[in-house]
Order: structure tokens, then C-alpha cells, then sequence
């Protein structure tokens, strides 16, 4: 990952409004996981912003190098706050397939990790690029800056479809077959060449 | 081929410039989204397919045929919802460019399966009418065509089920003009909606998300 990269992703986080108190950026190069330390502002961060993670981190950075650990896949992971996404995550439930975008990029469903705890966190983000976390925003994942920041998106619109589906008449939901062969088609296929090229970009 | 070298090159940059607008518009997320332009009675231009809209050049759009949407030619691979792009230009002669999107009030409407009514003239004018929801199907596939092509019928614009938007105009300047009216149209309507259930006078998302809390 080059800094330019990450500068961009952060700056576009902020930008968006996608950022609350805690926030997390990270990232690995070359086997080590970096993270934005506390308080960090994503609107112009530098090389001094960030801390290296390892397996004697504390806190929210031991979690962080955790699913860095199990997903060997991933070399993008945010903890950011999208009001929507917020707002569903304090109520508490999971964010069904409500559109096909959340389906492959996201997964077949946005589960709930109920405790901030390594455990809870990755039993939620199994087979999923993304989950909530109890009335503290999201965690997203993917395998690049790009990825992760799109998957943010693309989870910040389903759950506004998700809340407006909820009080306009009833969400629709995507049958759980249909989302997961999505999902595989995204990551195998649609997305590759896309990642592939971003990767290149982002190193 | 029965177009000339300069109208493909001003096509192309039409293709390109589309994808950006898109983007900065706030129209689209990501790569989730495509747009086609005629070149004649059986070839288009169309977004190549996963790629970022910022970095494609307009000489990475693929010419595609319209009747075998299977064949195409130059460019790179293109999206995967060409079918549905060429299905809508095979069955409607007078459309010569369209835009499959997800913009963010249409995509609420469209994931609830809520028709649009018409909310204004220009509504009326631009899209011919309420906006149907065509039936759900998964993305590139017959049902999926088949559903939009219904749904588009006598209009210029429809829901694709948890799906999109998808808009059709005489060129790509009507089309964006037509993406415009939907996803203004569908605020409009989730406002007058939200208003009605909670009694408020005044719409702010806050106000849905706080029912929706509340619920």
C-alpha cells in the first residue's frame, strides 16, 4: 500500500461522513497490519498516524490483527460509523440481502456482532466482507483500500433501503441461495480483474 | 459497419464521460452501474464490465451487437448486463442511449418492489408515466431482461427488483436527464410517504431513521 492510497480512502471516509468516535483505518503490506492510531483525523493523515499491529496489540488492535489473522485475504479493514449503518446496528438486528449490490459485495447478510470481542466479531463476519457492531458502526473488509471503502457504500445504501423497506411496507428480501451465489460471482469472477488492477494501484 | 470512425470516437468519449458523471453526480457506488450508446440498428457501445470509471479510457469500451449481445468486439469485456441494454434498443428504435444505476432513493423503492407514481410534469414528461417495478431476477439473466424490457414498456424508466434504476433516452444527455427525474422523484415520494406515517411537517432522513427506531 503506498500513503497516497490511504490518504484517499480516508479522506473519502471523512468526506462522506462515514466517520464517528474510535474510528479505525488499517491496512498490511508486506505481512504487517498498520492501523490509524486513536484519535487520528482522516481528513489529511500522515505516516505518523499510523501504528504497527501485532499479536501483543491491546483493545480493538489485538481484534484488528485477529481478523487480519483468519482472513488472509484481506489487506483493507474499517471501523468507521455511517449514520445509517449506525442506526441499524443500535437497534440491534442484522441487515438482510435487500439488494444484489449488498449481496455480492457485502455477503447473503450483515450480521450483528453483539460483543466487540474477537470471538463475537468473526462468527459475524464469516462468509461476509462486513458486519455491525452493537451500536458502535461497522467493520469492513476487503481486498483492497478500494474494496473496503465500496463496501462501506454499498452497506451505508442497504441499510438505507433496509430502514426505508422497514417503514414503507416491508422489505423484499433476496432469497439466502440467490445472495450467496452473488457473492461468489463477485468475488470470482466480476470483481477480479477490477481488484487485480487496483492492488497493482494501491502498492 | 455503418457508422463512421468520428462518430465512434465521439461515442466513446460519450461512454467514458457517462461512467464519471455518474460518479460525480453521486449516481452510482463503486462499479455497480453501466451505460450504452447506440451506434446503429444492431451495434453498441457499452461500459466494459467491473472496472473503475475513473481509469477506463474511452478506448476500453466494447462494440457490442445488439441482436447477440454474446458477440462483441474491440474494447474490454463488457458488463454483464449488456442483454438487458440491447434487449431495450432491439425492442425500442427511438432510444439511443441508457443507464443502468443504483442511485440511493431509487435503490429504497426498488428494494421494497414500490412503484413510482408520478410525482411531477416533468416526471409525466421525461418517463410517460408511474415507474413499474420489473420482476425480480438475478443479475444477467433472462428473467432479469425479460422483467425490465416489461417494465419498460410505453416508459422510459423502471425499477429493476433489489436491484436499480434503469432510464432510456433519445441520447445520453435525455438518459441522464431521465436518471435525474427518477431518483429526485423517489425522494420525493419516500418524503411525502414519511411525512404521511409520521405526521411531521418538515422530512429529514433523521425523521425516517428515528421511525424506523421507533418501529
Amino acid at each position: 500500500m503506498n500513503i497516497a492510497s490511504i490518504r484517499e480512502y480516508a479522506k473519502k471516509l471523512a468526506e462522506e461522513k462515514f466517520c464517528g468516535a474510535g474510528d479505525i483505518v488499517s491496512f498490511k503490506q508486506d505481512g504487517v497490519v498498520y492501523a490509524t492510531k486513536e484519535g487520528a483525523k482522516f481528513e489529511d493523515l500522515c505516516e505518523d498516524d499510523f501504528v504497527e499491529v501485532t499479536d501483543k496489540s491491546e483493545g480493538e488492535y489485538a481484534v484488528l490483527f485477529a481478523v487480519y489473522q483468519k482472513k488472509k485475504e484481506i489487506k483493507a479493514l474499517y471501523h468507521v460509523h455511517p449514520a445509517w449503518v449506525d442506526a441499524v446496528s443500535k437497534k440491534g438486528v442484522a441487515i438482510p440481502a435487500v439488494l444484489d449490490d449488498m449481496a455480492q459485495i457485502v455477503g447473503p447478510t450483515c450480521k450483528i456482532a453483539k460483543k466487540k470481542d474477537v470471538r463475537s466479531i468473526l462468527r459475524a463476519l464469516r462468509g461476509r466482507n462486513s458486519c455491525l457492531l452493537k451500536g458502535e458502526g461497522c467493520v469492513t473488509t476487503g481486498r483492497t483500500m478500494d474494496e473496503a471503502f465500496t463496501c462501506v457504500m454499498v452497506l451505508d445504501k442497504a441499510s438505507k433501503c433496509f430502514v426505508a423497506g422497514s417503514v414503507l411496507g416491508g422489505n423484499k428480501i433476496i432469497n439466502i441461495f440467490e445472495a450467496k451465489l452473488m457473492q461468489i460471482v463477485y468475488k470470482k469472477k466480476y470483481s477480479k480483474i477490477n481488484q487485480e488492477e487496483l492492488q497493482k494501484r494501491e502498492e | 459497419m455503418s457508422w463512421t470512425k468520428e462518430t465512434e470516437q465521439q461515442l466513446r468519449k460519450v461512454i467514458k464521460e457517462s461512467g464519471v458523471k455518474l460518479l460525480e453526480e453521486n449516481l452510482v457506488q463503486g462499479t455497480w452501474g453501466n451505460t450504452a450508446v447506440r451506434l446503429d440498428d444492431n451495434h453498441m457501445l457499452v461500459t466494459p464490465t467491473g472496472l473503475d470509471y475513473i481509469a477506463l479510457q474511452p478506448e476500453d469500451m466494447p462494440i457490442v451487437q445488439i441482436d447477440d449481445p454474446s458477440v462483441w468486439s474491440d474494447g474490454k469485456k463488457p458488463t454483464s448486463e449488456r442483454k438487458i441494454h440491447a434487449a431495450v434498443l432491439l425492442s425500442r428504435p427511438e432510444i439511443n442511449a441508457t443507464i443502468h444505476s443504483h442511485p440511493v432513493y431509487c435503490s429504497m423503492l426498488a428494494s421494497a418492489r414500490i412503484p413510482l407514481p408520478i410525482m411531477s410534469e416533468e416526471m409525466q414528461k421525461l418517463v410517460g408515466g408511474e415507474a413499474r417495478v420489473g420482476k425480480y431476477g438475478l443479475p444477467g439473466t433472462k428473467g432479469l431482461k425479460k422483467g425490465t424490457v416489461a417494465a419498460m414498456e410505453g416508459r422510459n424508466a423502471c425499477f429493476m427488483a433489489n436491484h436499480g434504476v434503469f432510464c432510456a433516452g433519445r441520447d445520453m444527455d435525455e438518459a441522464f436527464a431521465i436518471i435525474r427525474i427518477m431518483e429526485q422523484s423517489s425522494y420525493e415520494y419516500v418524503k411525502r410517504m414519511t411525512l404521511s406515517l409520521t405526521g411531521q411537517t418538515t422530512y429529514s432522513d433523521e425523521l425516517l431513521f428515528d421511525y424506523f427506531i421507533n418501529y
